[in-house]
């Protein structure tokens, strides 16, 4: 397993957003998580990299449990890429300097180097041209392709995606997820919250449905979106297939 | 490449106009007749005379004033040179995780914030000596400005630290980078960028807190103007004159921070604050293309 949870729970004050939360994650599997607003999805994301502690239960990755600070705790997260709803490109930075950013930085590769590859990611996720434009300048989905391109450019072990397409207009999330796709072909271990059925339906090896901070169901997708079991899921599905 | 609209005031309609054209008119009379007023209290006393304003167009005296500029612009520089950075570094201590780091940070911010710049060179003026430590004129009045200087920035860096949006820092967190590294490379230069019109008010401040250097008789501008105008029997002349001086070196300082500004503004705007974008529901696809 590349990634194992056990018992992971997390509250913040009263509220439990994750409870006793069980995930596995195999080499070049693609999981997508599914649940209502507030269920714990982002938690379970921010949780996996350390942005947030858990109280309970234990995270490994590729075997090794998560260190909790200094540099081993950066190394992991240097191994774990994040790419997010709003996309949080460095705004004071080309596109170019936000993907090179990391490798100078913490692979300490060259610059020239870290500039090639960059321009190699960039091409593959179809922003090459606008290498030299800064975030403000580039629409919503040229920037989370560039995000990802960034996060690609770590040579991650896991790629977590939070809600990557739903701050983008219609017509930008095909050229997003396209992206993805490809990059879930090429093997990459990938945990996506999304509420995109397309592309679980064609990329995802597994659905993972969470409601009040549990993972409630566990099926492909094709089980999942056609016969649900749970209630909830039934609910749930019910509420975004009449959207 | 367009600004964003003055999001301050509306477009005044046409009835707005001509009311702004009345209060300009107006204000500019009254104006003028105070100066007319002022002016002519000075010539019935004399101070218009000549003769009083014969001193400061000899060489030596100028030279003496410009002595006393360069006195005050070195301390302002070493000060703002050693405030700023300290004040960025105490911001961010503030900020750290770890306690024992937060805790004497906070403990010196609001310690030296709250004390006056003139107490502290009283006791570096007063106190030090008698404890056998006597510092350079120039460090005994540079040092307390620093302290202070340090202190109030600290506080502005931090408000400027809080009010970046945190996804800039959890990005560079999650690329591996360590908190020093993500607020060296990422946090500090965006609020640098979005603090440049306060920092300069904050070097006026400096500027005009060198002033209290005629405590220590440190040879700075005010101290030299009125060294002279006691000398030269001109004291208003001489206030006149360092006034002048003072104004049109900050007007000068200002116009470097605009101009700064300007070589910056073609260059990426700072992400948007917290408050809009926790949420997720910013629309970047509809708020980009300004500069484009
Ligand atoms: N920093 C925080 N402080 C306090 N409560 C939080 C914090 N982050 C999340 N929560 C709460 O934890 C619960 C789970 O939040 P989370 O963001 O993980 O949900 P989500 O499934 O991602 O929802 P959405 O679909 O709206 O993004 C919510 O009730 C939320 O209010
Ligand atoms: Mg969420």
């Amino acid at each position: 397993m590349l990634l194992r949870m056990r018992g992971v729970s997390k509250s913040f004050g009263q509220h439990r957003a994750l409870d006793r939360v069980d995930l596995d994650l195999a080499r070049g599997e693609v999981v997508v998580v599914l649940g209502p607003s507030g269920s714990g999805k982002s938690t379970l994301c921010r949780c996996i990299n350390r942005l947030e502690t858990v109280d309970a239960g234990s995270i490994e990755l590729d075997g090794e449990p998560l260190p909790q600070e200094g540099k081993d705790l950066a190394r992991l997260r240097s191994q774990v890429g994040m790419v997010f709803q709003s996309f949080n490109l460095f705004a004071h930075m080309s596109a170019l300097d936000n993907v090179t950013l990391g490798p100078i930085k913490v692979r300490r590769l060259g610059r020239e180097q870290a500039q090639r590859r960059a321009m190699d990611l960039l091409e593959r996720v179809g922003v090459a041209d606008q290498a030299r434009k800064y975030p403000a300048q580039l629409s919503g989905g040229q920037q989370q392709r560039v995000a990802i391109a960034r996060a690609l450019a770590m040579d991650p072990k896991l790629m977590l995606f939070d809600e990557p397409t739903s701050a983008l207009d219609p017509e930008m999330i095909n050229e997003v997820l396209a992206v993805m796709v490809e990059l879930a072909a090429s093997g990459m271990t990938m945990l996506v919250v999304t509420h995109e059925m397309g592309f679980a339906r064609k990329a995802a090896h597994r659905v993972v449905f969470m409601d009040a901070g549990r993972v409630v169901e566990e099926a492909t997708p094709q089980a999942f979106f056609t016969a649900a079991r749970t209630e909830r899921a039934q609910d749930f599905l019910a509420k975004i297939l009449t959207h | 490449m367009s600004r964003e609209p003055d999001v301050l005031f509306d477009v005044l309609g046409p009835r707005g106009r001509q009311r702004t054209r009345i209060a300009t008119v107006v204000v500019v009379l009254v104006l003028a007749a105070l100066l007319w007023l002022a002016l002519r209290q000075f010539a019935v006393n004399g101070q218009l005379d000549g003769a009083k304003w014969q001193p400061f167009t000899s060489p030596p005296i100028l030279r003496f004033l410009l002595v006393g500029l360069g006195g005050t612009l070195q301390a302002t520089v070493v000060s703002a040179l050693l405030a700023f950075p300290l004040g960025a570094a105490l911001a961010l201590l503030r900020l750290a995780r770890s306690a024992p780091l937060r805790w004497p940070a906070a403990a010196y911010v609001e310690l030296f914030r709250a004390l006056p710049v003139l107490l502290l060179i009283y006791v570096f003026l007063l106190v030090l000596p008698q404890l056998g430590v006597r510092l350079p004129l120039f460090w005994q009045l540079v040092i307390p400005i620093v302290m202070s200087g340090s202190a109030s920035a600290a506080e502005i860096f931090r408000a400027g630290v809080l009010s970046l949006e945190r996804g800039q820092s959890e990005a560079g967190y999650s690329l591996g980078l360590s908190y020093w590294q993500t607020m060296r490379l990422i946090v500090l230069p965006q609020v640098l960028r979005q603090l440049l019109p306060v920092l300069v008010s904050q070097l006026i401040t400096l500027l005009k807190e060198t002033t209290l250097g005629y405590v220590v008789s440190f040879p700075e501008l005010l101290h030299n103007g009125q060294t002279l105008g006691e000398y030269t029997q001109t004291l208003i002349q001489a206030y006149l004159v360092v006034a002048l001086v003072f104004v049109l070196t900050n007007a000068g300082l200002s116009q470097l921070a605009v101009g700064i500004d300007r070589r910056l503004g073609t260059r990426g705007r700072r992400a948007p604050g917290s408050a809009g974008s926790a949420s997720g529901q910013q629309r970047p696809g509809l708020q980009v293309r300004l500069d484009a």
